[in-house]
């Protein structure tokens, strides 16, 4: 294997979604599916190549990133990182994921590198897919069946797996509507900047007051998959965020993660920081207002 | 498919090329059409030697994108810049400074700073960096690299007030 060339396949170049979802209907796992290849390519500069790669690149539509205060927020399986940065309405209503779309991976990737391609890679790692999350999100399947929607909370089964069934094509993340009074932040570490992150965390805390009403936190590479941390949020749930509530958010994160050692850092120091790094998000959120 | 016919505009020119459907875009400028000055540098999208535009301003990593997606897509690369041997303004700037040593990642740094003063003509250095974190340099040194692109930000044709996609247009 060779970072310079690429194995053989037989490469498939869909019109439609129609005519996508049906090469799915036909050859199943067989098919790689690509959308900007940021991660494809790089897989398949490594480990044995697929038979068959479908680009999404003929496929017309897709690349929207659409935002309705009633309904929310669409982005289509062809929009990028740097079509989410692009869109003031992201900005505003969704900082986190703005702020995790910034920073992720390098400019040239981030014109490349889709959305929904860092859900589907189902890493651990993912900026955006922490981000999102913690916001909370539904993911649209289509198929020769017709359309599913899976919760993001069922959506990555375990490391590179997710709910995405052989004969479905991902076609669009819907984020729900942003929240009277709910605030967000993401924070994260790496080795250098354009590095995968060692340990990222989001957070979206819904405030009445000081007080928390409701939360969801997400923290990746602590985990075979993105993880919820479900016992701290349940902490936080129904309490006045003092400094005094924050340390034993500190203590409490540990005792939810599984780290591993990998290049990036080692599950020691991944457990030591998890805490800090949690509570300095939710302290990024307060004062974000 | 094993094969494409796709047709490429590059630096102003077009191409109908038949490529092989595993060849990246990178590989069909180097070895198929040899325009050299594009460089292979990891392959896997973190050193940013292999930068291209495509339509106008996005830079992308050329190794990272299959030739035969990009039918009908117009690729600028660094030779694009240079007017019948005459280097534009970026490229003056990159060798006033002596922002050049190996000159390795140069072309890449070339297209780049083309990106972000389309974009962004009078950027802070934190931008600049920010701009540049997706190319890597081993052996000038970030320093010359960011005073080069600040003097091309300085010494743009009509700098400051120009029209953003002017400062990208390709030599014909």
């Amino acid at each position: 294997m060779s970072s310079r060339i690429l194995p053989d396949f037989e490469l498939l170049m869909p019109q439609s979604v129609a005519e996508a979802v049906g090469l799915l209907s036909s050859y199943g796992r067989r098919v790689t599916v690509m959308a900007g290849g940021t991660d494809v390519l790089v897989a398949m500069k490594s480990t044995p190549s697929p038979e068959y790669v479908m680009s999404l690149a003929n496929i017309p539509g897709l690349a929207h990133v659409l935002f309705e205060p009633a309904k929310g927020l669409r982005i289509g399986a062809k929009a990028t990182i740097a079509d989410l940065l692009a869109n003031p309405d992201v900005k505003r209503h969704y900082p986190s994921l703005w702020h995790a779309a910034e920073i992720f991976a390098t400019g040239q990737v981030r014109n490349t590198a889709t959305v929904l391609g860092n859900l589907l890679r189902a890493s651990p790692a993912g900026d955006c897919s922490c981000a999102i999350y913690a916001i909370g999100a539904t993911v649209v399947f289509q198929s020769e069946s017709g359309r599913r929607e899976v919760d993001i909370d069922d959506f990555w089964l375990s490391y590179g797996v997710t709910a995405r069934r052989a004969d479905e094509l991902a076609v669009e993340l819907l984020l729900p509507p942003p929240v009277q009074g709910a605030r967000a932040a993401f924070r994260r570490l790496t080795r250098t900047n354009d590095d995968l992150a060692k340990l990222n965390v989001a957070v979206q805390l819904e405030m009445l007051g000081d007080t928390c009403t409701g939360a969801r936190l997400a923290m990746g590479c602590v985990a075979p998959t993105p993880l919820r941390l479900r016992h701290t949020e349940a902490l936080l749930k129904g309490r006045e965020i003092t400094a005094e509530l924050l340390q034993r958010i500190v203590e409490s994160v540990p005792a939810e993660i599984s780290p591993i050692d990998d290049k990036r850092s080692t599950a020691e120091y991944r457990r030591q920081v998890a805490g800090v790094v949690l509570k300095r998000a939710i302290e990024d959120a307060c004062r974000a207002a | 498919m094993k094969d494409a016919q796709i047709t490429l505009q590059i630096n102003g020119e077009e191409y109908r090329l038949n490529v092989a459907v595993n060849r990246t875009l990178l590989e069909v400028l180097r070895d198929q059409l040899g325009m050299t000055e594009t460089k292979y540098g990891c392959g896997t999208g973190e050193c940013g030697a292999c930068t291209v535009l495509v339509d106008g301003d996005k830079a992308i990593n050329s190794c990272l994108t299959l030739a035969a997606t990009m039918d009908g897509k117009r690729i600028t690369t660094a030779a694009g810049f240079a007017n019948f041997g005459e280097l534009n303004y970026i490229q003056q700037a990159f060798t006033d400074e002596a922002a050049i040593q190996c000159g390795y990642c140069t072309p890449g740094m070339i297209v780049k700073t083309a990106s972000l003063l389309a974009k962004n003509p009078d950027p802070t250095e934190q931008e600049i960096r920010h701009a540049l974190e997706g190319n890597i340099c081993r052996c000038t040194g970030y320093e010359k690299i960011v005073k080069a692109v600040k003097k091309a930000a300085r010494t743009a044709p009509g700098a400051a007030v120009a029209e953003p996609a002017a400062s990208v247009e390709v030599a014909q």
